[in-house]
């Protein structure tokens, strides 16, 4: 299961260049409750991952890590070359790159669909109104709904609030995109414009960790699928070794449940 | 001059002016209580404990005694510290740090009531704690607030009667005076109640619409 080369690349500060995310010895607790168990993985750039398993496994938990919306007890979790074990400057500077896409979509619902996009750039980027607002409208036509662009969030369908959320994601314009679980909350006629805006975003290179249920997604467009149950990494492999010849009994339980 | 005359409009005219004091006296404690309300408010919701315990002991201490007694308290204090006795002062003092204690507590819960997405959100997006709570969090929590902020601010204005007992000379002791000329405890006191009653309806009425406006344009 270990594919990191952790004491070598330990000790430089930015790590290995082509990795988007290494994750080492990583542990986190709520309270007595272990939520991550020694998580080990790397992922290269442009690779695209999906993260799967059983609600309470620890999934969304590991990806929220990788921005720190949840902080670790130990461990070691170097993203884009910036570690970000007690840098609060690597920490924003990582957000600034990473962008994340929720269940709940989690829009702003006093602005409009236009705010909501050029919000991060201008104020964290410094970007002019008029070059967020170019942006916005390039990555709104991208996500195929340049003309909701002056309606509210609570206007739009749940398929049309998440492809907002994934414009304003892209508007940071950011080397690594998390999904947590984006198409948990929509109704299932609308699930697939969202994985289709996905999937264009995969074909792009875009280095992708999904949390998500979707095993036709998953088989389609990862090149690596992982297994969690209770905070663990149980297995991990490329599509068709993980759902042609799953090797944990826990996977294989998992999968007859899902399929 | 004699002794005793009776309750007519120049009387009348005499209490309308003192609401001018009350009014003013309500504004600067509402202004004051305003700043000293978002600090403590953001101060309950930090991940500081010490700002935490510290706005927490602020707000119980205002909440748990009577207005009367934090009036007291600030107007005889400041006699202790060697200042001099001025109504006009310990009234603001006392009313802002009191104003700002319980709009602390309110906003504190309109900011809590901003769902949790909506901040991680923004974190997620790169946006720091000040720009996090000025773009995203606080402009959420005033649409919920409005209606309790403008209702907290009727009690407000109910509250500045107490500065009569230690002096300050606003509506209700403008009452006083003019009643101990008159002996019209009638007249006089209906009429001082009418007065806060124009004051304070108004506003209560303002409070009930906009939180009719803000419930529907959540929905929107």
């Amino acid at each position: 299961m270990t594919d990191v080369t952790a004491g070598a690349a330990a000790a430089d500060m930015r790590g290995s260049p082509d990795l988007a995310v290494r994750m080492e010895g990583v542990n986190k607790w709520y309270g007595a409750f272990h939520a991550l168990k020694n998580i080990e993985l790397s992922v290269q750039r442009g690779e695209r991952i999906v993260i799967c398993g059983p609600s309470g496994s620890g999934k969304s938990t590991l990806i929220r890590c990788i921005n720190q919306l949840e902080t670790i007890r130990d461990g070691r979790i170097v993203v884009d070359g910036y570690d970000l074990t007690g840098s609060k400057k690597n920490v924003d500077l990582v957000r600034q790159e990473t962008g994340m896409v929720f269940q709940q979509f989690n829009l702003f619902p006093h602005m409009t669909v236009l705010e909501n996009c050029t919000l991060a750039p201008m104020k964290v980027r410094g970007v002019s109104r008029a070059e967020a607002e170019t942006t916005a409208r390039k990555y709104l036509e991208r996500v195929r709904i340049p003309e909701q662009a002056d309606k509210y969030p609570a206007q739009l369908s749940g398929g049309q609030q998440q492809r907002v959320a994934i414009a304003r994601a892209l508007c940071m314009n950011p080397k690594i995109m998390l999904f947590d679980e984006p198409t948990s909350a929509l109704d299932p006629e609308m699930v697939k414009e969202v994985l289709d805006t996905m999937i264009d975003l995969a074909s792009e290179g875009m280095t992708m960790l999904c949390v998500t249920h979707e095993m036709g997604f998953a088989r389609q467009v990862a090149d690596r699928v992982i297994f969690m149950d209770r905070g663990e990494i149980l297995e991990m492999g490329t599509p068709d070794a993980f759902f042609g010849n799953p090797q944990n009994e826990r996977l294989k339980t998992f999968l007859g449940q899902i399929s | 001059m004699p002794l005793i005359r009776p309750f007519g409009l120049p009387e009348f005219w005499i209490i309308l002016m003192a609401a001018q004091w009350t009014i003013a006296l309500s504004a600067i404690a509402f202004a004051g209580g305003g700043l000293g309300g978002l600090l403590t408010a953001l101060a309950r919701v930090s991940d500081s404990r010490w700002l935490r315990g510290l706005s927490t002991g602020f707000i119980r201490l205002f909440q748990g005694t009577p207005l009367l007694m934090q009036l007291f308290l600030v107007f005889f204090g400041m006699n202790i510290l060697g200042l001099a006795i001025n109504p006009w002062v310990a009234a603001a003092v006392a009313l802002t740090l009191h104003a700002s204690a319980f709009l602390g507590e309110i906003w504190r819960g309109c900011i809590e009531a901003v769902p949790s997405g909506q901040r991680e959100a923004a974190t997620a997006l790169g946006l720091r704690y000040v720009n996090r709570m000025r773009y995203v969090v606080l402009p959420q929590a005033s649409r919920i607030a409005v209606a309790p902020t403008v209702g907290f601010l009727v009690q407000l204005i109910k509250g500045t009667s107490l500065a009569a007992i230690i002096g300050f000379t606003e509506l209700t002791r403008q009452g006083q005076i003019i009643n101990n000329a008159t002996f019209s405890p009638f007249a006089v006191f209906g009429s001082v109640a009418v007065i806060y009653f124009m004051l304070c309806w108004p506003l209560s009425v303002l409070a009930r619409r906009m939180e009719f406006r803000f419930s529907r344009s959540a929905v929107r």
